[in-house]
């Protein structure tokens, strides 16, 4: 088992050296204000049963959750996805059906509002797959899967159940850390079938009220590993490089903290704070919500990557399947539709992508879209430039199932709205100790594209959209099923017996009346 | 009325009309982010942009139809450039314009030569129900292919009352293939065209086998066999190159199809309830039995043989009627039979009862529409009570506007003119 605490303070943020001091046993840090990341790496041979025998059949197995309070990212932990869980799968051998992957996840995850939070029981029923750039060079998960989930109390009492209960490492330290992922901004899980591990990682961006204050242990065990840094983080000299410099410590081995300064090529950049974009949706929504994405002006400047790179504002949109887009709507060529809706193109979408289908007929979660955005180039010098800038992504509901009230609650996250810069050649990003992928979005683009994020606006992340559907009372009411269904088809039965009341008429009465009537029409 | 004296002037006049929207619809959608071209259209031109390419019209979503309408479509593919790609683009719309223009045109011939009417009567009402309705005109101008089924139902009747037998059956044939639900018209052409019909002289013995024997007759195993032929060989055809998927997309999708969607049919309601599974007795599973009862054994039956062209349209209304799903193209279905039923029809002889249906009909639509906008536009949740009362009130409307034209049609002796062979 190995650890890494490691502390990011902005640059402006005041530190004192009795804030982290380093024993033989311990570290502990008292008061510190930072961005904190806590990462943890098993062995297998470390993991509980239901979950080793679950990995073992991995190729590749990511979790990415992000909470839906909004959150300020700093570097190097700028990269974002919607908030929720998204998993990316890639299973061991391509043609294997497994309900282990679902059935871990359903116990892990638990419930929410009496339905499993994650609803799924094959990856491949269940479970969308993204557009590969090129399977040659599979950048990203083969399947991928999405759900809202606000709180990650269950994963919690899940760790506390399991991990804790099997290595009795210091009860309450166990329960307390396991507890620490209830505040965390975003959490992380990868394993990969060539390393062997699982690591969980756990992003804090801002510390509790009075700071951090803890202590963080030597290991228990020789074979495990400690590592603490405290770091701040800048602009590299390069612009594709991000410069981190600080103290590192392995706790229990190093008499006292090493100073450090490295810098490294990243994916993600950060922007500006006041770069900002907020979500809403046009009301009323009815049936055909539209989805506005309003950027604040200093979100619509080229971010500042390397001159020869070509940067386009994008959007990523995490859809349940209760709301969907048509892709033939979206991805029309069509000028007047893009630049109405300050669209420049839709450059992938996957997923459920029935135009007809109620939500009770759809296997798949939901469907995931990448949109270039327009940019008002020309307009920025103009007396408007200082005005927002919107655009919007018209989308439709889906028949979700009756209820009492006759309205249902459709989660949609915030899309994560970014600049992508891609350049013709570059350096690899790999070796960023921070470096994170299989974001969804990411794996969309080259392998030396560069990001930078638009920070979402205060607020909760995540929009509701109330969705009609029929109203069924269960007691006394007007409106059961057993009315609709005994008063339709009563009507129309009286309808049928009347027309054929009508044909019965003529067919009996037709020689004396058909001739009479025959007078009266050549009269 | 001098409007209506001259066939040229009206055909002349429909054309412009049709011409005229479709220029108008050329500048709207190159102006607008809000098209004029109805969405089906580019389902149908993205499909012959497949089959263009040698690929099956089925790769593109949504496309239920037959892969004659995306062969007809190839020149929009062509991908010419300069002024005539717009005229490209359009070759459908103008297609099934010009079908809208041979209809009317089949009709007023058919109303002038076998129903004896004035050419001037005959245009009169061809000109109101088809030619110059602006619906019809808008329908097919937008590109949506519900024009064609109008031909290809004015040409059966037209070679029915014609006496030709092949060709009845192979418009019928393939018109089924185009949209299934002209098969009704097969019963009620059958049961008219009688040996009599063909110039026999009246049974004179009446026993039940000679009845029966007298019912086969040379017109009736020519057409049957005409209309299956062309039918089976169809769809071999299209099986044979485009394999399950077209079987798929063109006849079974409509048999598995929820339609639990919010539409005119009084069932919507009941489909979205039992699609959901919240239904225990499952009519809906039934809702075939009335509708087929009435479209295809009971109207042919009774009214048929006293007029063809009625009972037709009785056929058509019943069947959109009682359908497990109505929207409004389904409408144009029996406006192409209009006008060999109007003239005699007691709405318009007693003016009341024509105006009372009009208006019925008009405040089922606007009851239904009103609540339509609710649910869809402002998100309300007009379910129950509101689309479910406006759809049975709507089919009510419908049911008893169907009952007026059935006792009209029992009443007819077009039967009469329509015996003389041309």
């Amino acid at each position: 088992m190995k650890r890494r605490v490691t502390y990011v303070q902005r640059p402006e943020t005041p530190f004192e050296p009795q804030q982290a001091i380093l024993s033989s046993s311990a570290l502990s840090v008292h008061g510190l204000d930072a961005a904190r990341e806590d990462r943890i790496t098993f062995g297998l041979e470390d993991l509980p049963e239901e979950l080793r025998v679950v990995l073992e059949q991995s190729h590749e197995l990511r979790l990415r959750w992000a909470t839906e309070r909004s959150y300020d990212a700093i570097a190097p932990f700028t990269s974002r996805v919607s908030p929720g869980l998204h998993v990316h799968y890639t299973p061991l051998a391509a043609d294997q059906s497994s309900e282990g992957l679902c059935s871990l996840l359903r116990s892990v995850f638990g419930t929410e509002n009496g339905q499993a939070a994650v609803d799924c029981t094959r990856p491949e029923d269940s479970f969308i797959t993204p557009p590969l750039l090129s399977t040659r060079f599979a950048a990203s998960a083969s399947l991928q899967y999405y759900t809202h989930l606000p709180s990650l109390q269950s994963l919690v009492g899940f760790i506390r159940r399991t991990a804790c209960h099997q290595h009795q490492v210091g009860g309450t330290e166990c329960h307390e850390r396991a507890d620490s992922l209830l505040t965390a901004d975003t959490v992380d899980v990868d394993y990969d079938s060539i390393s062997h591990t699982l690591s969980i990682s756990g992003v804090w961006t801002s510390p509790p009220d009075g700071g951090w204050t803890e202590v963080i242990p030597k290991p228990a065990s020789k074979a495990d590993q400690v590592e603490f840094g405290l770091l701040g983080a800048e602009q590299g000299i390069e612009p594709e490089e991000i410069k981190m410099g600080g103290l590192l410590a392995v706790v229990g081995e190093d008499k006292k903290m090493k100073p450090t300064m490295f810098s490294f090529p990243s994916r993600h950049h950060p922007l500006p704070s006041d770069a900002t974009y907020t979500v809403s949706f046009t009301q009323p929504t009815g049936l055909h919500p539209i989805m506005s994405i309003t950027m604040q002006r200093p979100s619509l400047q080229r971010p500042p990557a390397p001159e020869d790179a070509t940067c386009a504002l994008h959007t990523y949109l995490t859809l349940p399947s209760s709301v969907f887009g048509d892709q033939y709507q979206l991805g029309t060529t069509d000028p007047l539709f893009l630049q109405s809706h300050n669209l420049a193109a839709l450059r992938a979408h996957a997923g459920e992508m029935d135009l007809e289908a109620p939500d009770w007929a759809v296997q798949r979660w939901g469907s995931t879209w990448l949109f270039e955005l327009a940019s008002p180039v020309a307009q920025m010098d103009d007396a408007d430039g200082a005005s927002n800038w919107t655009a919007t992504i018209p989308l439709h509901l889906r028949y979700l199932p009756p209820s009492e009230t006759g309205h249902k609650t459709a989660h949609v996250p915030w899309p994560v709205v970014f600049w992508a810069c891609t350049a013709e050649d570059g350096t690899k990003m790999g070796v960023n100790p921070f470096d994170r992928t299989n974001l969804g979005w990411d794996g969309l683009f080259g392998p030396r594209t560069m990001f930078y994020q638009l920070h979402p606006k205060t607020g909760r992340l995540v929009e509701e959209i109330d969705v009609p559907v029929l109203k069924l009372q269960a007691g006394q009411g007007l409106f059961q099923a057993q009315n609709i269904e005994l008063g339709t088809s009563l009507v129309i039965l009286l309808g049928f017996l009347w027309v054929l009341w009508r044909l019965v008429r003529v067919a009996l009465f037709r020689s004396g009346q058909g001739q009479r009537h025959g007078h009266e029409k050549k009269e | 009325m001098a409007l209506f004296d001259s066939t040229p002037r009206v055909f002349l006049a429909a054309t412009a009309l049709r011409l005229v929207l479709l220029l108008y619809g050329g500048w709207q959608d190159a102006n607008s982010a809000v098209k004029y071209t109805d969405i089906d259209y580019m389902v149908f031109t993205d499909a012959s942009r497949f089959v263009a390419r040698g690929q099956s019209p089925y790769a593109r979503d949504t496309y239920r139809y037959t892969p004659l309408l995306a062969w007809m479509l190839v020149p929009t593919a062509w991908g010419v450039s300069g002024p005539l790609a717009s005229a490209a683009f359009a070759f459908g719309k103008i297609l099934f314009a010009l079908a809208d223009v041979l209809a009317g045109w089949l009709v007023v011939q058919l109303l002038c030569r076998n129903y004896h009417f004035s050419t001037e009567r005959a245009l009169r009402y061809v000109a109101a129900a088809w030619l110059w309705n602006p619906m019809v005109a808008n329908i097919s101008t937008r590109g949506s292919s519900e024009g064609l089924l109008g031909v290809l139902v004015a040409a059966l009747l037209w070679a029915t009352l014609t006496r030709r037998p092949v060709t009845a059956g192979i418009i019928l044939g393939l018109a089924v293939h185009f949209k299934i639900y002209p098969f009704i018209y097969g019963s009620s052409i059958l049961w008219w065209w009688d040996a009599q019909r063909d110039g026999a002289p009246a049974p004179k013995d009446s026993t039940l086998i000679s009845r029966v024997l007298g019912f086969i007759t040379p017109s009736r195993v020519v057409l049957t066999v005409s209309a299956l032929v062309t039918f089976t060989a169809l769809n071999a055809i299209m099986y044979f190159q485009y394999g399950m998927p077209f079987l798929h997309h063109t006849f079974f999708h409509h048999l598995t199809r929820i339609d639990h969607r919010h539409n005119f049919s009084p069932y919507s309601t009941l489909l979205y309830l039992a699609s959901a599974g919240g239904a225990n007795y499952r009519f809906e599973t039934l809702a075939f039995l009335p509708q087929l009862v009435l479209a295809v054994v009971a109207i042919p039956l009774v009214l048929a043989k006293k007029s063809l062209a009625t009972a037709m349209l009785a056929q058509t209304f019943a069947f959109v009627t009682f359908n497990k799903v109505c929207t409004s193209q389904y409408f144009l279905w029996y406006l192409i039979l209009l006008p060999f039923y109007l003239p005699s029809s007691s709405l318009i002889r007693k003016p009341a009862l024509g105006i009372s249906a009009a208006l019925l009909w008009v405040l089922g639509q606007a009851l239904w529409l009103s609540q339509g906008y609710n649910l869809e536009f402002l998100g309300l949740s007009a379910f129950v009570p509101g689309l479910f009362l406006a759809s049975l009130f709507f089919f009510g409307v419908n049911v008893w506007i169907l009952g007026i034209i059935i006792r009209d049609g029992g009443e007819s002796e077009d039967g009469k003119t329509e015996f003389k062979p041309v």
